[in-house]
């Protein structure tokens, strides 16, 4: 049975991290509805192991790894199978009768569009890659960070890493299209 | 990293413009509360998502709705395909390619429901990992092209399905991927 002092304890433990947790969420399944079911998830989980949680010396990188497991576990196949229904107006052609000509997407002045853009091409990255250069370059992860995460070398990162950005800047540098 | 180029660091400035996700008012708070309270439980709580709708629906065929499934250029809308026909198109892994979807309806549609249904291994660009997508479109008298950017993330291909329904009538189409 929990008693309050646990729900607080809970609380003090977790709040510092929420933002950060929420946004690994977010890069690592890249919706929002799966991001906020991982996040409940590893409330759940790690609410129900309050004990290991308290014990450990550092409760952000011991709640991010298991973000990370659980979401390779299974997180990430269960959504998959899910049935997105989407704003026409999201489909890359404007939907129906998008005929519009392709303008040069680094043109674009507004920011909102040149994020748009940007995640779009991140979407076309493999998940190793998009996870890596997402972590690192959007939120400031170090590369011993993401080891200690993820279990992959350094080495290994830094090439993916080099290989995403790679990808990246033709995906930007090129219209979009066949 | 340190060795960062001078494209790498323009890049990354590009990163500073993705919008950090911020999650919605209470959300913290809600998820905090509801695994105190499974705790308390000591249970899992089964979540449903409303937000998710259940694939499938009925299958009359649509009297006003012929559609052709046509890969890279516009095959003649004037001679739909048959309801099993499949049309294919040939892809390369992790290469982006668009297809159009032509639709040709007798009357306008108003309210029409399109769901694609995608093998494992081919997304449409922009939604990583989804497997069904569905949306309200409206179509008109006539010919209706959706062009839709497609990525082959594996090598196993299989059929795309695309399911217009309109009322209580529907059709279904089919568009075979092959990778290589």
């Amino acid at each position: 049975m929990t008693t309050g002092a646990d729900a607080d304890e809970f609380e003090r433990l977790v709040r510092p991290h929420l933002d950060r947790l929420y946004r690994l969420a977010w890069r690592l399944t890249g919706a929002e509805a799966e991001a906020e079911d991982l996040f409940q998830d590893i409330m759940v989980k790690a609410c129900a192991d309050l004990e290991s949680l308290a014990s450990v010396d550092e409760p952000g990188p011991w709640l991010s790894r298991l973000m990370y497991n659980r979401f390779v576990d299974g997180h990430r196949r269960r959504a998959r199978r899910r049935l997105v229904v989407v704003d026409e107006g999201r489909l890359d052609s404007d939907g129906i009768a998008g005929f519009a000509a392709d303008d040069d997407p680094l043109r674009e002045s507004d920011s909102e569009q040149v994020a748009a853009i940007l995640e779009n091409a991140l979407a076309r990255l493999s998940e190793e890659h998009r996870i890596v250069v997402l972590l690192h370059d959007a939120d400031g992860y170090k590369l011993t960070e993401i080891q200690e995460l993820t279990g992959t070398p350094v080495g290994t990162l830094k090439s993916r890493l080099h290989r995403a950005r790679a990808r990246l800047r033709e995906l930007l540098g090129a219209p979009d299209g066949t | 990293m340190t060795d960062d180029t001078p494209i790498d660091q323009e890049l990354r400035a590009l990163f500073e413009k993705l919008p950090a996700p911020r999650p919605k008012p209470g959300f913290y708070d809600r998820a905090i509360d509801a695994a105190v309270r499974e705790r308390e439980q000591g249970r899992v709580l089964h979540r449903s998502k409303l937000r998710w709708m259940l694939a499938g629906a009925g299958s009359a065929v649509a009297a006003g709705i012929v559609a052709v499934v046509v890969a890279g250029l516009l095959f003649d809308a004037e001679r739909p395909r048959p309801d099993n026909a499949v049309a294919s198109v040939h892809m390369t892994l992790d290469q982006p390619r668009t297809v159009s979807l032509v639709f040709a309806a007798g009357e306008p549609l108003e309210n029409a429901q399109l769901t694609l249904t995608l093998p494992d291994g081919v997304e449409v660009d922009g939604f990583p990992g989804q497997r069904e997508l569905r949306w309200e479109t409206t179509l008109a008298a006539g010919r209706n092209r959706l062009p839709l950017t497609l990525v082959a993330v594996d090598g196993a291909g299989g059929d795309i399905v695309a399911r217009l329904e309109h009322a209580a009538r529907g059709r279904t189409f089919r568009l075979h991927v092959d990778v290589g």
